[in-house]
């Protein structure tokens, strides 16, 4: 499909070639050579580009894409990249203003959960499947779950090239549950109530302090908390929104998955909420210092764990098993990822470049799997089977986290959803409020939102 | 002042004449100089105040996206946030916040003045030691209060000898404004305690003599020389508190977020979210028309004082 | 109070040491916060999570200033941050002065006006103008620029108060016979009126860094490219990046206050002056 190396040969010949034509004809003639030789390059003639690409900010994920980008750089240098990232919870507001003022990038990562505001407003571009790599656009839809593409698809056109998919999973510390006599493979909680009964017989306090939570849900950022609630609440029955485009969060459904998410505190006493925003900016920090035993993350890098807690990286006393479920063995979790896209008001020579630049970057997904494993890939094709993506510790667990989870709704008002979403989670598990009540708010608060937008 | 000034430009006018015909050309060249003083300033705040406040006002009646032109909606965006819920709240927390900050930081002002003020060994450097945490950057006050203000930080273990265990300074929406204020107030009253100070120290001492001759307490002291005489920098301070905290952004939105729910939101807060996050531009503009309308109450109040202290001061 | 000097007695004097006492456990008290921030730089990670407080560190991990200085751009956010206060500083200690001599000193038809006009933008600060302002900046092509970060902070009103006020004290007397004497304007300004207003000058040189170098929400408005950062933007984007431990940002922290507490230190008396404090002792 890729074949950069042999292409690769080629201009060596000819630069030779080139010079001694140069010597000896004009300016003309040098422009009808370079003209000729840049077909075997992937640059568009020698016409320097200037590019801007954005991403958010991953300490394995960002340095890839860099350093995929500075590869490209190099290999043509009339393309110059300014790349910027910002953090993860940022970029989708600094994309809309940058689109609003005119200085948005001409290449960035979106979020999968923003596609539908940046198609709705025409921001983003139709890109050429040909020159990503692909012979048709069946072959490009055939390399994706539907599910990843279908956010990036639309009227038969591809708006975005999926690069990473993946699901959460529940992240445990075997250590834990051996030291309060549970088996870390039988006893993961496959249920709810499992996971509360694990979490309270996890839990150590000390008088009124926790010194150690057998569970905890993140709740610093509305990201999180859209990530987190998502699957509870598709898995309980209920939706985001109806037919109708009403929001329907504070349903029977709706109030069942706040329950169960309310419960590992209430209930089983198992998380501290407060402790949870109160402290480390980043919730897993709490579980690579030992003072949660289970948590709900993304996939998260050997080397981070290694740079928190060496001893749990090296014995090692961590496990990923699947979200539990409202019934056993029909546990999953949010499912997101990220899709290369070209902003529409980029012109066409650099929307070209780019398309060029993302085929290289993807040129090598073993590449990608290396430095930012176990963030998985969203394509089929050239990765799984590799001998070294196989033998990761758990990589089961990883593609089933990818496949079969939910994606979060894909709705044109995401960031007022999420706010309100986290207001109504704070105001449920820190101030004890009403459930029912809570979300009945929260359903208000996004009805107004959808109903502004659609004002215009 | 006046009165000592005329007869110097009677003098100056004079000898002007006697210079030739450059009286009132010299007296007029003076005043030019007068308006070239102020042009710069005035012309850079026609540019980035009152400019930008009447593109507000009439941002407040569009919607506006920014990636599409502004289209009229007239009076639709105050009447959505008349309706809405978390605006009402936002803005009823903001006046919370500004009522309990202000009252506060008089009051904690006015207390750390006096006590520099009994001249105790020592008292020049506490109010220099004090004052350096006005001096601290806003960002690192907020950083290290939220630490702070953890259910088991600092704040908490001091109140450990009187048997509190913990306490959810943050997360409780009982507590989160009032430890939003603590902040607030701990990083303000130090400066108006050196205004305060300045003014207590120019109350001459005589007063204080004559007042313990005729056999009054020191409460009664305070109350009928200390306070009267310190009654307009009183109502300075409250004034211009009362403006810094109607403009707060960091406080609530680095320690709190605007949480637990909505408790601590506040409208500056209210209109980054609106504009930047929410793309709606339009309405973040209505809400800085409300925020405005809250400055102008106390600023027209300043401008009162100034400008009667103005006229006694001229007189 | 000074009547206390003709009655030492043992009584006033054990008084005045419990209140000096007193007075001095509430400052302590007071700057507890800062001590905290200090101590907190120099210690691991790890005893962040603790949430017991260690005041002397057991051990002393001083590596956390470099550590966290490599975390991100800070040598670059610091000086982004330096550039933008000091060019605030520069242009309101010009600014300020001439319109406060403006209006102090000289009578012109509309001076009241525009008095009243100066003294309302106090009720227009950049987080009530925050969405015209980004556009205005916008249209002048200045997002990402230092003149964006600087630009609505270059003049504040209350700066040209406090000009105001210290040259209302400045005998005219002076002027005029300076100006028969056939001075120009600007001489005598320099030469006649800043020399007195010393005082004032060094607060609102303090204040008008200090406002600038803490601004946030400006800067989080304007800037998108992290070459333009200022430290406060960094600060809390600090938080969000993985792993970094609690510790090096408070010593970020501490490195930016060194320079608005050096700054004070060397206005200090100008400052006090300023306030009116030269009757303490």
């Amino acid at each position: 499909m890729l074949d950069s190396k042999s292409r690769r040969a080629k201009p060596a010949v000819d630069r030779k070639t080139r010079r001694r034509v140069l010597r000896g004809l004009g300016a003309a003639g040098a422009g009808a050579v370079v003209g000729a030789a840049s077909r075997w390059s992937f640059a568009q003639g020698k016409a320097p580009i200037n590019l801007s690409f954005w991403t958010f900010d991953n300490p394995q994920q960002r340095p890839w894409l860099a350093k995929r980008i500075k590869l490209y750089t190099d290999q043509n240098p009339n393309v110059k990249v300014d790349f910027q990232w910002f953090p993860f919870g940022d970029l989708g507001k600094k994309l809309s203003v940058g689109f609003a003022t005119g200085t948005a990038p001409e290449g960035f990562v979106s979020q999968d959960w923003f596609m539908p505001v940046w198609l709705d407003k025409g921001l983003i571009a139709p890109m050429d499947v040909s020159r990503l790599g692909y012979s048709s656009m069946a072959a490009f839809t055939s390399d994706f779950a539907p599910a990843f593409v279908n956010g990036a698809t639309k009227d038969g056109k591809a708006y975005g090239y999926p690069l990473w998919f993946y699901g959460y999973l529940n992240y445990l510390n075997t250590k834990d549950f051996k030291q309060v006599g549970l088996d870390p493979v039988k006893d993961a909680p496959k249920t709810w109530e499992q996971l509360g009964e694990v979490a309270k017989r996890l839990t150590v306090k000390d008088g009124g302090k926790f010194t150690r939570q057998g569970f905890k849900f993140a709740m610093h950022a509305p990201a999180w908390t859209m990530i987190q609630f998502n699957p509870i609440l598709i898995g309980a029955g209920g939706s985001w929104f109806d037919a109708s485009g009403k929001c329907t969060v504070n349903n029977a459904a709706g109030v069942k998955a706040m329950t169960v998410r309310a419960s590992i505190a209430r209930q089983y006493g198992a998380e501290d909420p407060a402790d949870t925003i109160a402290t480390p900016p980043l919730p897993q920090l709490d579980w690579f210092k030992e003072r949660a035993s289970m948590f709900f993350c993304h996939p998260i890098p050997p080397t981070l764990i290694q740079a928190q807690n060496p001893n749990m990286a090296s014995v090692p006393y961590y496990s990923e098993v699947q979200y539990p479920g409202f019934q056993p063995g029909k546990g999953f979790s949010s499912t997101y990822g990220f899709n290369l896209v070209i902003s529409a008001q980029a012109s066409k020579d650099k929307q070209e470049v780019l398309h060029d630049m993302y085929r290289f970057v993807m040129s090598d997904p073993v590449d990608c799997w290396k430095d930012t494993a176990p963030f998985t890939m969203a394509r089929k094709s050239g990765w799984v089977d590799n001998p070294a993506v196989k033998a990761f510790p758990h990589m089961e667990e990883f593609i089933i986290a990818r496949d079969e989870g939910v994606f979060l709704p894909r709705t044109l008002v995401y960031n007022e959803l999420a706010d309100a979403m986290h207001r109504a989670v704070q105001k449920i598990m820190l101030n004890r409020a009403d459930i029912k009540a809570s979300l009945d708010e929260a359903a208000a608060e996004v009805d107004r939102a959808t109903a502004a937008y659609k004002k215009g | 002042m006046n009165g000592v000034a005329a007869p110097a430009r009677a003098k100056a006018g004079a000898a002007g004449l006697r210079r030739g015909s450059r009286g009132f050309g010299a007296r007029y060249r003076i005043q030019l100089w007068g308006v070239g003083f102020i042009l710069p300033t005035v012309l850079f705040f026609a540019v980035f105040k009152y400019g930008p406040m009447l593109w507000a006002l009439e941002l407040s009646f569009t919607s506006y996206d920014m990636v599409s032109a502004p289209h009229f909606v007239g009076l639709d965006n105050y009447r959505s946030l008349v309706a809405d819920p978390i605006f009402r709240e936002t803005l009823l927390n903001t006046l919370v916040y500004i009522g309990g900050s202000t009252v506060l930081i008089t009051l904690v002002g006015l207390g750390l003045a006096l006590a520099v003020s009994t001249r105790v060994p020592g008292a020049r450097h506490c109010m220099t030691a004090m004052f350096l945490t006005n001096l601290m950057p806003i960002i690192a006050v907020c950083l290290v209060w939220r630490f702070l203000l953890h259910p088991h930080g600092l704040m908490t273990q001091l109140l450990h000898p009187f048997g509190v265990d913990r306490i959810d300074w943050l997360t409780k929406s009982t507590t989160a404004m009032p430890a939003i204020i603590l902040v607030t107030v701990w990083r303000f009253a130090p400066y108006f305690m050196v205004v305060f100070l300045a003014g207590l120290l120019a109350i001459p001492d005589e007063y204080y003599e004559a007042a313990r001759i005729d056999g009054a307490t020191a409460l009664q002291r305070f109350r009928y020389v200390t306070l009267p005489m310190l009654a307009p920098i009183l109502f300075f301070v409250v004034v211009v508190a009362a403006l810094l905290c109607a403009r707060i952004f960091l406080m609530p939105y680095i320690i709190t977020g605007g949480g637990p729910g909505n408790a601590t939101r506040v409208l500056s807060m209210l209109i980054y979210e609106t504009g930047f996050s929410y793309l709606k531009m339009g309405r973040a503009a209505a809400i800085s028309a409300v925020l405005f309308a809250i400055m102008m109450v106390f600023t027209f109040l300043q401008m009162r004082i100034y400008m009667r202290r103005e006229e006694a001061y001229l007189r | 109070m000074s009547g206390a000097k003709a009655r030492l007695d043992s009584g006033s004097m054990l008084r005045r040491w419990l209140g000096a006492a007193a007075l001095a456990a509430l400052a302590f008290a007071f700057v507890l916060p800062i001590l905290w921030m200090a101590t907190t730089s120099f210690q691991a990670g790890e005893k962040m999570f603790q949430l017991t407080t260690e005041w002397i560190p057991a051990v002393w991990h001083p590596e956390n200033y470099p550590n966290a200085l490599s975390r991100a751009a800070f040598p670059r956010y610091f000086l982004n941050s330096g550039i933008v206060s000091i060019a605030v500083m520069g242009c309101n200690l010009v600014f300020c002065t001439l319109a406060g001599y403006g209006l102090a000193k000289f009578r012109f038809p509309g001076d009241r006006f525009a008095l009243l006009l100066i003294l309302s933008t106090l009720m227009l600060p950049l987080e009530v103008t925050l969405v015209p302002t980004f556009l205005v900046i916008h249209k002048f092509e200045w997002l990402n620029t230092y003149q964006g970060i600087a630009g609505p902070l270059l003049i504040d009103a209350f700066g040209v108060f406090l000009m105001r006020q210290s040259m209302l004290a400045v005998s005219t007397e002076y002027l005029e016979a300076a100006r028969i004497d056939g001075a120009g304007e600007l001489r005598i300004l320099w030469q006649i009126v800043l020399p007195q207003c010393k005082p004032a000058l060094a607060v609102l040189a303090v204040f008008s860094f200090r406002d600038s170098w803490d601004q946030f929400l400006w800067p989080l408005t304007v800037v998108s490219v992290d070459r333009f950062r200022t430290y406060p933007l960094g600060l809390a984007l600090f938080g969000d990046d993985y792993g970094n431990p609690p510790t090096e940002q408070m010593a970020i922290a501490v490195l930016a206050t060194i320079p608005m507490f050096l700054l004070f230190a060397v206005l200090q008396r100008a400052v006090q002056r300023g306030f009116g404090l030269s009757g303490l002792k």
